[in-house]
């Protein structure tokens, strides 16, 4: 349950790669020789460890289009947990090497194996998951997705490493991952002789009470406008919580409520806080039919919350219909670099007609340059991007009346200069992406309601709840052309 | 100075190696320690300088002693730093913790660990808690000590086991801020104590009973003999390993004193982070897995909680506990329920990817509660894995690579269930879709997909194959569709080439990859058509696979060498010509070629293209190598060849990869294969020749040929005795054999010789006779010699040898031969000495010559020799010159009648010549080649044996009278008188 070494890398797509931060733990690697017997491996130095994992990770000289090491395609890499091969020996391997990458940002570990050979599999070493649960809190300790190696943002966050080590791991056993913002200014101890405390609140809260509420629901979509293809869509949500409440072990508890007929919620995971689930609440798969004693609410999450916020609970849901539903069509005119666009969106009843933002994006790959868009909307207005291979129509914050628009008209590709290249996007194989946020509305139906929110303390707090709906890879497909089938329902 | 010590530490920790190259670890760690006690320096620099030791505390401390010197100057640096500086004071211990236990210094007869640890549980039960530490430090000394107790008991095992109620009740305290450090302590102790306790023979509750009331003085110097310090246990593996469960402890129903312990550990377990809980519930799970008087339903109540959960640590924690104790926590409805919630969180959309990959792994060693295969740990399928649920793991093309393989694998896996199921017929829906899925893929790597589209492509298609590499018209469409890639983009070759080694060398039905190689190996001679339209780099590419191609014996080469032909003439572009990289691509494929085995149905096309390369490439190392192989094909034989490339070729361990590896597949000029054409010299003999015979080889009997007009003379015994002699003269001339002697050897290894040489082949035997006495020899071959036991039969040796003189002589000897590294070695063998006896024969005449005939031609040369004046020696082909060499001469020698015939029997019974009319006389003819005599007439006398002789030679005397004072050596005690 332990890791051997840490690494952080930092690299721009596989160049300028540097080695930014490690630590190793000489105990835990005692224990690892102590366990492995003759099978131990020892950690190399930073420098040929990295150049290790740039070869499992495909990073390796970026420039060489084959490297026999880095693209076997024996190296089924279908595990987080990476094999380095120090030496050429059957026996010089350091395995399971964790790795989590995400953008310019390596991190990785080695975690302890408490057994000998042979090698246990991946699923039965408590150390991997505790190994992914660490990387994964210094990942977005650094900075999460917005990472930049050469920012304001990773220097400092790089220098605090060794502190951070200290407290959530500091004899190679993670204890916790390190909170995003330091703690030390919401909380005061609590004195003794108090109840427990959990350690991951690691003070108290002072000052004004309240508690703030969000659940945000995204969507996903897949429209072919093919009867022969099933268009598809799911909806995920988050609720996430900011409870500045007082009290050692302040009590609050949040409940998810779903109109009358709505589906019920599937898969839902909850924050470690929680501290009693129902079974029911986590009766609701997505992926099977689920049985006939649905379970629709309400959803209760008792919980102590911690100082800083953090997501309560997620789930997913089956909704009847897309909110937007389009069509696309494109068609080859005679001359080759012609080409008809017909948009269709229509915006479902049920869904609030007032948007943050809408906008439609058209990407045109493989091909050069537009010259001419000769295209009508009905509704919104029409932008083409600089490098003049993209179309955007603003829908702005409404549909109109009849809650439906549409695009006509024609594009000449008779430019200088070749536009990006997608090897899925080639010929009439083309989408549409939409990018919308409406406020106030969850597609499930599921909703927060103020006055359910319940908190055990002497103080009445201030209770803010809000939802709104975003989406995310929400495409439509030209009908025209072939398109990518991405998903298991047609097996069935 | 500060600075420059942070740059310093900074130096050291990118790389000990090269920082200790310009210090020493010894000077390094004495500036270090002499740093620690400068009040002149920073606490934050300090800290800094802890961490060498933290990192690398074997570099600086090789040794026990100096690890236990290091700690407690530590420890004295501890003890005189101010309690305010907690990070310092923390970082401090866990140095010490650090450099004790990889040093090994964790003993009782350590000072330092004794010292150590007794400071460790003061601190850890806050008695030496200072009023003035800062409250707001978040993890207090306290804490970190408590975490040095934790490690210090996990790397020596029940260090701490003596103190399990002092350690509970510490727990218990009502102090709210370390119980998440004692709980993780406490759990590690009892773990490792339950475990040590499962271990002996005959241990049950009351051990349990002692173990959780182990109250031990804290004062280390009150045991120093304890056991924990003195025998040091190492590590304990996890219990719950996949080879099944630990060592158990019988305890009985009556464990209430550990039960009650645990429920209050279970309950709050809560309160601790996601990474220590997990950590919590692991070590419980694995004292409930070792104790079997306490039921896992202890974790029940914590169950619904772990399942819920959003952090993969925990819920793997719930998994682990699955695998442990089966249905005995968890039911059939429990089981498909997990499952279930496994399967959602594979995919699902709050799960990060490498979450979501690590629960695809967990899937695939799902802990069943009744597993039907793969208990070898394995990849399996569970049983409730329907195709429904698995249906929303199948791979999109939205997936990453990793995601995308993972999926794919356990789509393969439940399909081809399903597919079997329906034994081969109408394919189920899930392998249509994921070979739609491949040919998506397919698609985009056709279309410009970046080296990572590439590589997962043939990654997929590898995995696919594993699976699904029986349904032919799958297989055979791959096969197709990547000779068509490979054509449209020729520089995916190594890519495809990669692929068929991997499925030649995989669990991909056999013969696939043939099958591949085989198609690409027409893909790449089609484009021979049109030379002159192929790019210089598709050129490259297709040489590239014909050489791999031309690796297998079973595909046919006829259009390979067509195509080198078409390549090697082609005359334009003329640049080709000149082309180092082309040529030796060619010369790759040339050199596979080479050692294919249907090369003898290639050896004139083949022969031609290097031939025209030879002598018309612009590049003079494409020529020479060339001429090498050229040399090479025509010169070797089949196994030499194939020695010779192998050897110099990829090198001893060099696999296929290796040789692809190479800037040029051309045979190198390497050791190896210099060494490989080179003769090497044994230093001493390894082998002998050992007549075969006992006494040292008399000479085979030489038929001599059928000689009509002799034979009838032969029937004639009325002829004149004139005529005899000149009958036997004209034939002795006509028959060469007469003038050659046959001589049987053995070869056999010399009992004592160099190693490596017991089993060799090809040997080649050369012979030098010493000047003057024998013609030269012709080499003898022979096939192969093994050492081997006496069963097999050494290889026999027959020299014919044509002596010039009638004298004993002496032949060098020396062999070429092929020992077992494959390399041609030579080697002198000892000299063979022809003996004078060896030359002897019997009178070279017809075999129809009766015995009368021999004896009138004895009587004839009798008087001949003894007359000393007319006739001609025999040798000098008669004529009327009176010869000087005559002579006869008299030897006596004491011997018996038996003796005197066992003499004869032994030594000259070829050459007697029989008289019926002497019954008391003996007539022995040797013929000495090439065309001497001496004839012996042997009379016993009363108490000696009289040897008369006559010869043509007299110099033959002294040799006749060696030869017979050795054969009557213990007889004869006369003198010689002649």
């Amino acid at each position: 349950m332990s890791i051997r070494a840490l690494w952080i890398i930092t690299h721009e797509k596989g160049e300028h790669v540097s080695v930014r931060f490690s630590r190793r733990f000489p105990t835990v690697e005692y224990r690892a020789k102590s366990l492995a017997g003759s099978s131990y491996q020892a950690v190399p130095e930073d420098s040929a460890v990295l150049q290790l994992l740039l070869t499992e990770l495909g990073l390796a000289d970026p420039g060489k289009p084959y490297v026999a090491q880095r693209d076997d395609c024996l190296n089924q890499q279908r595990t987080p947990a990476l094999e380095l091969h120090v030496d050429s020996s059957a026996k010089g391997i350091l395995w399971p090497v964790l790795v989590i990458s995400r953008g310019p940002l390596i991190l990785a570990c080695l975690p302890l194996v408490e057994a000998g050979e042979p090698r246990p599999p991946l699923s039965s070493l408590l150390s991997v998951s505790q190994g992914l649960t660490l990387l994964e809190g210094l990942q977005s300790f650094l900075g999460g997705s917005e990472i930049k190696t050469d920012g304001d943002g990773l220097a400092p966050r790089l220098a605090l490493m060794p502190s951070v080590l200290q407290q959530v791991c500091p004899l190679g056993t993670p204890l916790d991952v390190p909170q995003a913002r330091a703690p030390s200014t919401a909380g005061v101890p609590a004195a003794a002789g108090s109840p427990r405390q959990p350690a991951w609140r690691t003070g108290q809260h002072r000052g004004r009470p309240a508690v703030n509420v969000a659940l945000t629901e995204t969507v996903r979509c897949m429209q072919y406008g093919d009867p022969s293809k099933q268009d598809l869509w799911d909806v995920y949500g988050t609720v996430t919580c900011k409870c500045d409440v007082e009290g050692v072990l302040p009590n609050v508890t949040v409940t998810l409520t779903l109109p009358p007929n709505g589906s019920p919620l599937q898969d839902i995971l909850a924050h470690p806080c929680v501290t009693s689930l129902d079974s029911s609440i986590l009766n609701a798969s997505s992926v099977d039919d689920g049985d006939g004693s649905a379970f629709s609410g309400p959803y209760k999450f008792p919980f102590c919350p911690p100082l800083e916020p953090f997501k309560l609970c997620s789930y997913t849901s089956q909704v009847p219909v897309p909110p937007i539903l389009g069509s696309y069509q494109l068609k080859q005119q005679q001359e080759v670099n012609h080409l008809r666009v017909s948009v269709n969106l229509k915006l479902h009843e049920s869904v609030k007609n007032t948007f943050e933002y809408c906008e439609a994006r058209l990407p045109f790959f493989n091909r050069v340059q537009m010259s001419t868009v000769d295209v009508k909307v009905s509704s919104g207005h029409l932008d083409v991007n600089k490098e003049k291979n993209l179309l955007v129509w603003v829908l702005g914050q409404k549909f109109p009346k009849s809650r439906e628009v549409t695009m006509e008209g024609g594009i000449r590709f008779s430019g200088q200069l070749p536009g990006p290249v997608d090897p899925l996007c080639t010929d009439l194989t083309a989408y549409i992406k939409l990018y919308f946020k409406v406020p106030d509305l969850t597609l499930s139906g599921c909703s927060v309601d103020q006055h359910s929110v319940q908190v055990y303390s002497c103080a009445k707090p201030k209770i803010v709840t809000c939802r709104e709906l975003q989406s995310k890879e929400y495409f439509i497909w030209n009908s025209t052309g072939p398109a990518p089938v991405s998903s298991g329902q047609m097996i069935l | 100075m500060a600075v420059s010590w942070v740059e310093r530490v900074a130096s050291f920790l990118r790389s000990p190696s090269r920082f200790l190259a310009s210090t020493t670890a010894e000077v390094f760690l004495v500036e270090l320690l002499r740093e620690q006690r400068d009040e002149r320096v920073t606490y934050d620099v300090k800290l800094t300088m802890l961490s060498p030791l933290c990192e690398h505390p074997t570099l600086l401390c090789p040794s026990a002693c100096t690890g236990e010197e290091t700690c407690l100057e530590l420890m004295s640096v501890f003890s005189h730093c101010p309690p305010k500086y907690t990070e310092f004071r923390c970082q401090l211990l866990l140095t010490l913790t650090t450099v004790l236990v990889s040093t090994g210094c964790v003993s009782a007869h350590s000072h330092a660990s004794r010292d150590f640890l007794e400071l460790l549980l003061k601190l850890a039960q806050d008695t030496y808690y200072d009023p003035a530490d800062v409250p707001s430090a978040l993890r207090s000394t306290r804490a970190a000590a408590c975490e040095c107790l934790r490690e210090l008991e996990a790397c020596c095992p029940s260090l701490l086991s003596q103190h399990l109620e002092l350690l509970n009740g510490l727990r218990q305290q009502e102090n709210p801020r370390h119980h998440q450090a004692l709980s993780g302590l406490y759990a590690v102790v009892l773990r490792n104590g339950v475990h040590l306790l499962a271990r002996q023979a005959g241990a049950g509750p009351e051990g349990l009973k002692a173990l959780l009331g182990g109250n031990a003085a804290v004062a280390w110097e009150a045991e120093p003999d304890s056991p924990a310090l003195t025998d040091r246990a190492a590590p304990l593996p996890s219990v719950l390993g996949p080879s099944g469960l630990g060592p158990t402890l019988q305890t009985g129903p009556d464990c209430k004193e550990l039960r009650s312990v645990l429920s209050s550990l279970l309950e709050e377990s809560y309160l601790l982070t996601p990474l220590s809980q997990a950590a919590l519930l692991h070590a419980l799970t694995e004292v409930v897995a070792m104790v079997s008087g306490v039921s896992p339903a202890i974790f029940k109540a914590q169950l619904l909680r772990l399942l819920g959960t959003s952090k993969v640590c925990l819920f793997h924690c719930t998994l682990l506990m699955k695998a442990a104790f089966t249905d005995s926590l968890f039911s059939a409805e429990d089981e498909a329920f997990l499952l279930k919630r496994l399967v959602a969180l594979c995919q699902h959309p709050q799960m990060s990817t490498a979450a979501q990959l690590f629960y695809t792994d967990c899937l695939v060693h799902f802990p069943e509660n009744r597993p039907i295969g793969a208990a070898d740990g394995g990849e399996a399928l569970p049983v409730l894995l329907t195709p429904r649920l698995a249906a929303s793991l199948v791979p999109t093309v939205f997936d990453e690579p990793a995601t995308m393989l993972a999926r794919l694998n356990v789509s393969a896996l439940v399909h081809l269930e399903e597919h079997g199921a329906r034994e081969g017929g109408a394919a189920g829906g899930g392998l249509a879709y994921l070979w739609e899925h491949l040919l998506l893929r397919l698609h985009v790597v056709e279309h410009g997909g970046d080296r990572a589209a590439v590589v997962t492509f043939f990654r997929a298609s590898f995995l696919f194959l594993c699976h699904f590499g029986h349904v032919e018209r799958h297989a055979a469409d791959l096969r197709r569709r990547l000779c068509a890639l490979y054509l449209r983009h020729c520089r995916l070759a190594p890519h495809v080439l990669n692929l068929a080694d991997r499925a030649q060398d995989g669990p991909v039905r056999p013969g696939w990859a043939v099958a591949l190689l085989r198609s690409l190996q027409g893909a790449a001679v089609s484009a021979g058509g049109d030379l002159a339209a192929v790019s210089q780099k598709d050129l490259h590419w297709h040489l590239r696979v014909l050489a791999r191609v031309a690796e297998e014996g079973q595909i046919g080469q006829g259009s390979a060498v067509d195509f080198l032909f078409a390549v090697a003439t082609a005359a334009s572009p003329p640049s080709r010509n000149e082309d180092w990289r082309l040529g030796s691509d060619l010369l790759a494929v040339c050199r596979h070629l080479l050692a294919h085995p249907g090369l003898d149905a290639l050896l004139c096309p083949l022969a031609d293209v290097l031939q025209h390369v030879a002598r018309h490439h612009g590049d003079t190392d494409v020529r020479d190598h060339a001429r090498l192989y050229y040399s090479l094909l025509t010169a070797l034989s089949r196994e030499k060849l194939a020695g010779v490339l192998a050897n110099g070729g990829g090198g001893a361990n060099g696999g296929r990869q290796d040789n692809k590896r190479a800037l040029s597949a051309m045979v190198v000029e390497s050791q190896d294969l210099t060494s490989a054409l080179t003769i090497h010299k044994a230093r001493t003999p390894v082998f002998h020749l050992v007549a075969k015979d006992r006494a040292g080889g008399w000479a085979e009997p030489t038929p001599a040929p059928e000689d009509d007009e002799a034979a009838a003379a032969g029937t004639d015994p009325g002829a004149p005795d004139a005529d005899v002699l000149s009958s036997y003269r004209s034939q002795l001339l006509s028959s060469g054999a007469a003038a050659e002697i046959a001589l049987s050897y053995e070869l056999r290894h010399l009992d004592v010789g160099p190693a490596g040489f017991d089993r060799l082949f090809s040997l080649r035997l050369h012979f030098e006779p010493s000047a003057g006495r024998f013609a030269a020899l012709a080499d003898v071959c022979v096939p192969r010699l093994f050492r081997e036991g006496a069963s097999a039969a050494p290889p026999a040796v027959t020299l014919t040898l044509r002596p010039r003189a009638p004298y004993p002589g002496t032949l060098r000897c020396s062999a070429v031969f092929t020992a077992q590294d494959e390399l041609t070695w030579h080697a002198a063998l000892p000299d063979v000495h022809v003996a004078f006896r060896q030359l002897f024969k019997p009178l070279p005449v017809p075999a129809s010559w009766g015995p009368a005939l021999r004896l009138r031609a004895f009587e004839r040369l009798w008087d001949e020799f003894c007359s000393g004046g007319d006739g001609g020696s025999v040798g000098e082909g008669g004529g009327g010159d009176a010869s000087p060499d005559r002579a006869s001469s008299l030897f006596c020698g004491r011997l018996g009648e038996a003796e005197l015939e066992a003499l004869l029997e032994e030594h000259f019974a070829p050459f007697r010549v029989a008289d019926p009319g002497d019954a008391t006389g003996h007539r022995v003819l040797l013929f000495i080649p090439p065309g001497s005599h001496v004839l012996l007439r042997i009379r016993p006398q009363e108490d000696a044996v009289q040897f008369h002789m006559a010869t043509d030679n007299w110099r033959l005397l002294p040799h006749v009278n060696d030869f017979l004072l050795s054969v009557t050596d213990w007889e004869a005690r006369n003198g010689v008188d002649s």
